[in-house]
Formats: structure tokens, C-alpha cells, sequence
């Protein structure tokens, strides 16, 4: 606890904003450069073949094709989502995935990156809840999560930094805290349980990454991923989807308040690191 | 009680519209809005509840979670949402960032140790070789989007996911090595007692540790424990070779 502590104090200084001039590396680099930072972290450097496969990221085809239903007229509207307005103006792109969650004054919500895509998708071309284009949210059949990787990559390198101006996304961002230290259910976890130990704590194989530790919590939230256990993409919703099932929470409902709650957290414990996007995970 | 909780008055509120919501067919709803998801009472707002109020309001009312979802013990996704005595003390301990206090952590043990029962003959230790396949079992218990199915085999202990236990298998580290457990600390009555006891509810040991309540969850029954002891403390099994 105590080395935690120490090593976690001297973290703001390590904070210094890496500006725009990343957003041209490649993943693989940002990673190298975290790795380099932290003199080689053990949940950064866990998985040297997942380092290798980087430059071959396979979520790099589900993004040229999230790049053409992206563009393409599609829907009952068919219109495209080139109008979409991800919160730095209707579409605008670049560093949009990075400031999310945020308030929305159309919806008057906070809404994630995968929440905001949906209403775009209903408002903007049409599609309704039935339509595959909305249901199905995971796997290779997936457009949202295609859509999202091609978003998503367009932050690449950029750092972290969900708006906190509007009242809504502090009491989001603070309800999300509260959830991640909530213990429940039959094995009484809570995130905390297995996200804020000492760096190198392992589940079993796995290195777990730790909330209060910038440079490994960058790498922990930056989806889209390919899992390369899964063979395919995973969005930010489905990690916590997982974390859940393994704390035996019933099911979570899509694009949630406690989904966006967790997720503002998240994002904001990572502020000022730079996105890894698309990452590799295990 | 109810009567100073916002959250219950919300509770309550949100009752009476999902009942006039389903009594009224003339109501100024259509039938396809009165799903009860929908029939929700406006949003409250948020900037005007604490964070805590909040994240309760979020778990229990704002439509995230199946609620309702089937658990294998027989209750529901509610029921493993809502916090015990336990859970609610350890999560403020939790929320503090602060060590636990050494008055609260007494209270914590005493009212875990009186949720132990112990098997009618005695601790005594059961066969290892099953100890070893529930100790390294991580099934059971899940629900969400994947159910685990009770009926295809008894729930596993998960210790194998934070406990290093024999020198033949990677676990994990979040607990104590266990390596060795048995030979280094010998089989004396009171060690069985001991390992039985914070098998079956840690908390009787180390106030709101991370580490599951076994026993007192149900998650194991005594006979599987006894089995896991057996895993620990046998000479014959690899934890003690
Ligand atoms: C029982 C342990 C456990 C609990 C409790 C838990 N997680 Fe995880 N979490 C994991 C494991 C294991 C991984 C995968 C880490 C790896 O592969 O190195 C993971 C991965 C993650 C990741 C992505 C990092 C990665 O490498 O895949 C995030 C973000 C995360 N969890 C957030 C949460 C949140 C938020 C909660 C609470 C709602 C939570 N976790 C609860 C065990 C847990
Ligand atoms: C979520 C993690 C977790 C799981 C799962 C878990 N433990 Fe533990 N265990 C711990 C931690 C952490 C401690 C240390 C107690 C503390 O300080 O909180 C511990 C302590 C112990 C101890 C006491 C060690 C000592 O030095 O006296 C024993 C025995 C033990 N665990 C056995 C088990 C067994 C058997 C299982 C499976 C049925 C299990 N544990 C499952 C985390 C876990």
C-alpha cells in the first residue's frame, strides 16, 4: 500500500500532456514510449507477441470498413453520418473519441462514444432498435463496432480529456467512482478489488492494470482493441460487460447510465495520457 | 427510515406511475409506451443528488440492469445488486482510500465469525484430488450475457485466481502464496480451524478483504471446503511436494 502510495505521488509530474504532435505515431509506438516512461511496466509489457502483432492489427480492416458504412447512405433516411456531431461540431472527427463521455444539450444526457453513435444512427438515418445495424452490438457482424474502430483511431495518440464542464458530467464522472468501489454481489467484488493493486498483481495469467496508475490505465481503456482471445474487436461497453460477468453482476442493458457512469470514470482516471487506438489486448 | 430516503421516495414514485401506467388503458399513453422499461417516471436530476445517491439510483432504477435476471441460488439480479452489512461497510471503507479502523474492523470480524457453521463430524479433511479441481475452478455462478448452468457441474472455488497453491500451476497473486501451505504450517486442530474458518468467511480474519465469503455465500458447500483443505494440507497433494 505504502509503495503504491509513492509511486502514485509521483505520478502529476509524469503527467505532462503529450500534445498533438503523437497523434501521428502508429499505437505501437505510444506504447513503446509508455513502456520506455514506466522502465517497462509489467501489465504494459505482459504480452511481447500482442507488441509484435501491432503494425498488423486486424482492427485496421474493421476500420476501413467502418470507414465506407460510415460514409455510405444507409438507413430508412439514407443519409449518411457524416452530420454526426460526436461534440466537437457535426463531423468532426479528429480527437472527438477522446473527449467522450460528454453532455449532449439535443439528448440532455451524458452520453458515451457508442451511446452517441446510436442516436445518430436513429436520428440521422432512420434505423430503430429491431434493426440489426443497431442490435447487434458485438462480434464480426457488428457495424457499430466497425464504426467505432474508424472513430476511435482518429484520437490515436491523442491524450484523454473528457469535458467536466457541464454539472452532468461531474456527477456522472463521481456516480462512476462510487460504482467502481461498490462491492455486491455473491463474491462481494467491487472493480477496485482487482484494479487498484500493486503493478504486476495478477488474476491467475493475467496482469491487471491499476486505476491509479496513468500509464498502464491509458492502455486498460483504450478501446476498440482486437482480443486477440476473441478474435475480434471489443468496444469499451463489452469490457465492462465482461468485468461484470466475472463479478456475477446480472446483465447490463446497451449504452446504460452505469455503463457511461463507469466509463466516465475510467476516461477521466486516465487524463492527460495519451489513447492507444486501436490497442491489442490478450 | 422511508420516509428520509430519497431514494425510496423515488422508489415509490416510480411504483405508481408503473401501476397507473398499467391500470389505465385510457391513460395518455399507447399500450406499446406502457413496457414498464419506459414507463419510468421522468429522469430526476442528477446534479441535485450526492454521488452516492446517484450511483444507487443508477443500479437500482435507471433500467441498466436485468433486474429481474434469474440467479442460479434462486433470487434475482436485484437481490445480488443489494448490499449486506458487510458489503456496505467495506465499500465506505473502500470509497475512503483509508485503512479500515481498528474499531470497525473489530466489529467486521465478530459479526463474520458468527456466520460460520461448522460439519456436523468434525473438520475433517476431505480427498484432494477434488480440493485440487475446485480450487482451480472459476465456474459457477455467472450470469450476464453468459449463464453458467449449474447442472453441468458444481461451482469451482476461484482460488486458483488470486492464490499461487501448488508449484505445478500459475495462479494469481492478489492473496498470499499458498504454496507449500500444509507442510510449513502443519495440520494441528487449530490450524484446521483456522483455514476452515477463513475459507468459509475470511472477513472473520481480515475485515473487508478482497477475498470471497465461501461458506457464508453458499458459493461452496462444507463437504467441497473440507475438500480444498484437503488440497492445502495433505502431504500427498502437489501444494506440499
Ligand atoms: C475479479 C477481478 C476483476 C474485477 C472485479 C474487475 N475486473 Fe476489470 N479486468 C479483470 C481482468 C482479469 C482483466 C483483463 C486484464 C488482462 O488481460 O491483463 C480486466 C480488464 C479490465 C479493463 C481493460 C484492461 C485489459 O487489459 O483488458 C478495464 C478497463 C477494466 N477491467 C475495468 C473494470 C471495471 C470498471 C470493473 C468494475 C465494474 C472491473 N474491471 C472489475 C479483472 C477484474
Ligand atoms: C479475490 C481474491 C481471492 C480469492 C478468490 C481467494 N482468496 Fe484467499 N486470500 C485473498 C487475500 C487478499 C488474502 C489475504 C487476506 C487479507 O489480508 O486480506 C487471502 C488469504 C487466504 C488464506 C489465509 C492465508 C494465511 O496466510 O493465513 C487462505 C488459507 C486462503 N486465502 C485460501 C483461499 C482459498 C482456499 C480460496 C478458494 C476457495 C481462496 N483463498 C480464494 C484473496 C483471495
Amino acid at each position: 500500500m505504502t509503495k503504491l502510495k509513492q509511486a502514485l505521488s509521483a505520478l502529476p509530474l509524469a503527467l505532462a500532456l503529450v500534445g498533438n504532435a503523437s497523434a501521428s505515431k502508429a499505437p505501437e509506438d505510444i506504447l513503446d514510449e509508455l513502456i520506455a516512461k514506466t522502465k517497462n511496466d509489467p501489465y504494459l509489457t505482459q504480452s511481447p507477441q500482442n507488441r509484435m502483432m501491432m503494425p498488423d492489427n486486424p482492427a485496421y480492416e474493421w476500420a476501413a470498413e467502418g470507414e465506407k458504412l460510415f460514409k455510405q447512405p444507409r438507413g430508412p433516411k439514407n443519409a449518411s453520418l457524416e452530420k454526426c456531431d460526436f461534440g466537437k461540431g457535426p463531423g468532426v472527427l479528429k480527437g472527438a473519441y477522446v473527449e467522450l463521455p460528454r453532455y449532449f444539450a439535443d439528448t440532455g444526457r451524458v452520453m458515451d462514444f457508442e451511446s452517441r453513435l446510436v442516436h445518430c444512427m436513429k436520428t440521422l438515418q432512420g434505423f430503430t432498435d429491431n434493426d440489426p445495424q443497431i442490435k447487434v452490438r458485438h462480434g464480426e457482424k457488428s457495424d457499430i463496432m466497425k464504426i467505432t474502430t474508424y472513430v476511435a483511431m482518429q484520437s490515436n495518440g491523442m491524450p484523454w480529456n473528457p469535458p467536466m464542464n457541464h454539472p452532468l458530467e461531474k456527477a456522472m464522472r463521481d456516480a462512476g467512482r462510487e460504482l467502481f468501489f461498490r462491492r455486491a454481489g455473491p463474491m462481494d467484488f467491487n472493480c477496485a478489488t482487482c484494479h487498484l493493486n500493486p503493478p504486476g498483481t495478477r488474476i491467475r495469467a493475467s496482469v491487471l492494470p491499476n486505476v491509479k496508475i496513468g500509464e498502464e490505465w491509458t492502455k486498460a481503456v483504450s478501446w476498440p482493441a482486437w482480443r486477440v482471445g476473441h478474435e475480434a474487436v471489443r468496444s469499451s461497453q463489452h469490457r465492462v460487460l465482461e468485468c461484470l460477468w466475472q463479478m456475477r453482476y446480472p446483465n447490463i442493458m446497451p449504452d446504460s447510465d452505469v455503463h457511461i457512469a463507469i466509463i466516465s470514470f475510467w476516461t477521466d482516471a486516465a487524463r492527460g495520457q495519451p489513447a492507444i487506438l486501436p490497442d491489442m489486448k490478450r | 427510515m422511508l420516509h428520509k430516503d430519497p431514494i425510496a421516495h423515488a422508489v415509490a414514485a416510480a411504483l405508481l406511475t408503473l401501476f397507473a401506467a398499467g391500470c389505465t388503458a385510457t391513460g395518455p399513453q399507447k399500450p406499446e409506451d406502457a413496457k414498464p422499461a419506459q414507463a419510468a417516471p421522468a429522469k430526476p436530476d442528477y446534479t441535485k443528488m450526492t454521488p452516492r445517491e446517484l450511483a444507487e439510483y443508477l443500479v437500482f432504477q435507471s433500467g441498466s440492469y436485468d433486474l429481474a435476471q434469474p440467479t442460479q441460488e434462486g433470487t434475482t439480479g436485484r437481490d445480488r445488486l443489494t448490499q449486506d452489512e458487510v458489503q456496505k461497510v467495506c465499500t465506505e471503507v473502500a470509497r475512503s482510500g483509508k485503512d479500515i479502523d481498528d474499531k470497525t474492523a473489530e466489529r467486521i470480524n465478530k459479526l463474520s465469525m458468527a456466520t460460520i457453521k461448522y460439519p456436523e463430524g468434525g473438520i475433517k479433511l476431505g480427498d484432494w484430488r477434488k480440493g485440487r479441481d475446485i480450487a482451480w475452478s472459476g465456474f459457477g455462478f455467472r450470469t450476464a450475457h453468459n449463464v453458467d448452468d449449474h447442472s453441468r457441474g458444481a461451482p469451482g472455488g476461484n482460488c486458483y485466481n488470486c492464490h499461487q497453491i501448488g508449484p505445478d500451476r500459475t495462479g494469481g497473486t492478489i492473496g498470499p502464496s499458498l504454496t507449500g501451505y500444509g507442510k510449513i504450517r502443519g495440520s494441528s486442530p487449530e490450524m484446521l480451524k483456522y483455514t476452515y474458518e477463513v475459507i468459509y468467511n475470511p472477513h472473520a480474519y481480515f475485515a473487508c478483504t478482497q477475498m470471497p465469503r465461501s461458506g457464508a455465500k453458499g458459493l461452496l458447500t462444507q463437504q467441497q471446503i473440507l475438500d480444498v483443505m484437503a488440497y492445502l494440507f495433505d502431504p500427498e497433494s502437489p501444494v506440499n511436494k
